[in-house]
């Protein structure tokens, strides 16, 4: 018989009260059930839930207090949110909505606590074990590279102290307390378990100002990621400064097992047209995670710059295949200092799409891209297939001529995506394809190119108030521009400038409508 | 009747300095080299060889052409508006008419194929090279000449040292004739955007 592992966390107060009775009277509690006493069902997040399935639980139960009982008021209603969130995700996962349930019960209730206690078990037996098995944990994964090691392979000795990072840093100018060039020259001098260099190395955006100005060279987002891998500053579980309780650090560590399933395809629309066959893949991306997991917060809908991506291509006579068993990139992982569990899940998205005889991937996520095209060879992983960025694709088909555009009456701005940003055989597309828009007008925020500023975050890593205060300074150039519709290329700016968009204070100032660039040509381009 | 059949009769027309006569040699060339037909070309430059209507006549043919000159054309590409005037009248109802999309405004009901050829070329730096993007469209869209020929003879005339410069235009010519034709066949079924 095989060991399942029913996670149940209870409430402190009804539902314990009732599992008390049951523990006192004769009932023997099942053995896979493993129960977590907590204060409030409501401070059991969605990255705490999910972090029980990364570490391979079968089944996970949140035990608490019906509503109107709750002790603290909105604890029952926290509790229903996060639950049908993380049901949500872990479909999408493929490992069934099923495994993860919410139930209430008062403290004269034991029998329906045992009634649903035997039932949820009975179900997980019969769901069978998570085909996740827990990933190596951080600690086992760091990466004997030395500190010195990583010094002299950004050859961070040629610093010249001349202080253009600092001055060019998106965080300095937000009055952040930050100079890279001091971190590096702490770094060579020994301090680097100084607290106040590991939160730096923390809170880098890595977004690569500093690289394109430096006058040595530094590669310092590599340097910076290379140290993340290296002393592990950011912990293993969730803890140290990821954002979002390291939910996404999990959710991508789950995915590094070989025999999940995900299922990120559901709902395609119908127009859209695939074909099994193709060898020409479209890499999606994590766009329908975030959709889930943010959806309580922005209004953003990002899975629609993938639809709009796929009708693209459509409209171009490109029907591609789709990969439901699509996982992560591992974007994040690597840059977030996990650098082992990156290279497997790499390993695993390179086999299957070459087993899969594909010849192109495009994909509309610039952190894919990157990731794909560069950092998988850089790590050893040879590809064996092309990646192109849908830009790219787009600029070709549109220059082939015979398609024009529909005027869009509205002003619009520019926010561009780092990670393409410092692609040079990349970075200048996005501008062209809006070049070739009809809108009224097209005007650059101040810092604009190759002087763009970050979204504020990168890698669910190290957001604080100074990453609110970037996206403040960004959302207010925005404005300035006297445009009323930010044009992005990157899922992940919607989120986090949308994130600045709610703040209770200056929300109303900074409000503006955004859209990715592939949606706003999915929506008005035609044929000639 | 079938000698009529497989005749197919070409005017080639605009300024002066345009390389009109060039384009209609280098398709007379595609067809007789490249794809071992028959061709004939007559030119008409003279005192319009700088500016004014300069007109390069072409006829292609499975057997031996016995007249060179065109009546009424199958293919009529005009690149001045004054050379469209002068000529619109010259083109069969169910032949193509081809123009430069911002030099040349048709007046009639006739379906046309417009590509922006002079503007294309100056994007790729050389206003000159407008004539070999239209024999680009012109092959795509009319299927007069193969594409291989049309290089082969594209090749053969330009000055050493153009040849990359040329098979550019050509191309840009070309795909753009092919994205037309999809554009046609598309807007048949109603579907012309990306969304819905």
């Amino acid at each position: 018989m095989e060991n399942f592992n029913v996670i149940l966390f209870l409430c402190n107060w009804s539902p314990h009260a009732a599992y008390q009775q049951l523990q006192e009277g004769d009932y023997q509690i099942p053995a896979e059930i493993k129960m977590v006493r907590i204060p409030c069902t409501g401070r059991i997040t969605k990255a705490l839930l999910f972090k029980a399935f990364e570490m391979g639980a079968d089944g996970v139960a949140l035990v608490g207090c019906g509503s109107g009982t709750c002790r603290y008021g909105s604890g029952t209603q926290a509790a229903i949110n996060n639950t049908e969130d993380t049901r949500n995700i872990i479909e999408l996962l493929g490992l069934g909505k099923d495994r993860m349930r919410l139930a209430t019960f008062l403290p004269h209730e034991p029998l329906p606590l045992k009634e649903f206690l035997a039932d949820f078990c009975e179900n997980i037996r019969a769901m069978g074990k998570s085909q996740i098995t827990p990933s190596i944990t951080r600690e086992e994964s760091l990466f004997n590279e030395s500190v010195g090691a990583i010094v002299a392979k950004h050859d961070a000795f040629s610093c010249q102290d001349c202080g253009k990072c600092t001055s060019s840093c998106p965080l300095a100018l937000c009055g952040k307390p930050y100079s890279p060039r001091d971190i590096v020259s702490g770094i060579i001098h020994g301090e680097v378990m100084s607290q106040k260099i590991e939160n730096d190395i923390d809170a880098c955006l890595t977004c690569g100002i500093c690289h394109e100005r430096c006058p040595s060279d530094v590669n310092f987002p590599e340097f910076i990621r290379d140290m993340r891998c290296s002393i592990g500053s950011n912990g293993g579980n969730g803890s140290g400064r990821q954002a979002h309780g390291g939910f996404f650090q999990s959710l991508m560590r789950a995915m590094v097992s070989p025999e999940l399933k995900p299922n990120r395809w559901n709902n395609l629309p119908e127009q859209i047209q695939i074909d099994p066959d193709s060898k020409v893949m479209f890499f999606g991306g994590c766009a329908p995670y975030f959709d889930v997991f943010f959806k309580r917060h922005h209004h953003v809908k990002t899975i629609d710059i993938l639809h709009d991506s796929l009708r693209l291509l459509n409209f171009f006579d490109v029907y591609p295949r789709l990969f439901g068993e699509e996982r992560c990139c591992g974007h994040d992982l690597l840059w977030s200092g996990d650098r082992a569990n990156f290279i497997r899940l790499a390993k695993l998205n390179v086999e299957a799409i070459r087993d899969a005889g594909i010849e192109t991937v495009i994909t509309s996520c610039p952190e894919c891209y990157k990731t794909i095209r560069l950092d998988y060879e850089k790590h050893g992983i040879d590809l064996g297939f092309n990646v192109i960025h849908l830009y790219e694709f787009l600029e070709t088909e549109i220059d082939k001529g015979a398609v024009e555009f529909n005027h869009l009456n509205k002003k619009i701005t520019f926010q561009d995506s780092c990670r393409l940003n410092r692609m040079e055989s990349v970075r200048d597309f996005p501008r062209k394809l809006i070049q070739r828009l009809s809108v009224e007008k097209f005007e650059e925020m101040k810092d604009s190119d190759r002087s763009a500023l970050c979204c504020g975050n990168c890698a669910w890593t190290g957001c604080d108030a100074f990453s609110k205060a970037l996206q403040v300074k960004r959302l207010r150039q925005a404005h300035a521009t006297g445009s009323d519709l930010m044009v992005t290329s990157c899922p992940k700016c919607q989120i986090h400038l949308s994130c600045a968009m709610q703040d209770t204070m200056l929300g109303d100032e900074l409000k503006m409508e955004m859209i990715d660039l592939t949606s706003i040509i999915a929506s008005t381009i035609r044929l000639e | 009747m079938s000698k009529q059949i497989n005749k197919k009769e070409i005017i080639i027309t605009g300024f002066g300095g345009q390389g009109i006569v060039l384009a209609g040699k280098i398709i007379g060339m595609a067809a007789a080299l490249g794809d071992k037909k028959e061709s004939t070309l007559v030119q008409s430059y003279g005192p319009e060889s700088r500016g004014g209507a300069c007109c390069a006549q072409v006829i292609i043919s499975d057997n031996t052409i016995q007249y060179p000159y065109v009546n009424m054309a199958d293919v009529l590409a005009c690149m001045s508006q004054s050379a469209y005037e002068k000529y619109k009248g010259q083109v069969k109802p169910d032949g193509f008419l081809l123009t430069d999309k911002d030099l040349v405004t048709p007046d009639g009901d006739m379906e046309f194929f417009a590509i922006p050829s002079t503007r294309m070329a100056e994007e790729l730096g050389r206003k000159m090279i407008a004539n070999i993007i239209m024999i680009g469209f012109a092959t795509s869209v009319t299927g007069l000449i193969s594409e291989n020929a049309a290089k082969e003879a594209v090749l053969s005339s330009v000055p050493k040292g153009t040849e990359k410069l040329n098979m550019n235009a050509f191309q840009k010519g070309y795909d753009y004739g092919l994205s037309k034709l999809k554009a046609r066949r598309k807007k048949a079924t109603a579907n012309t955007g990306a969304s819905q």
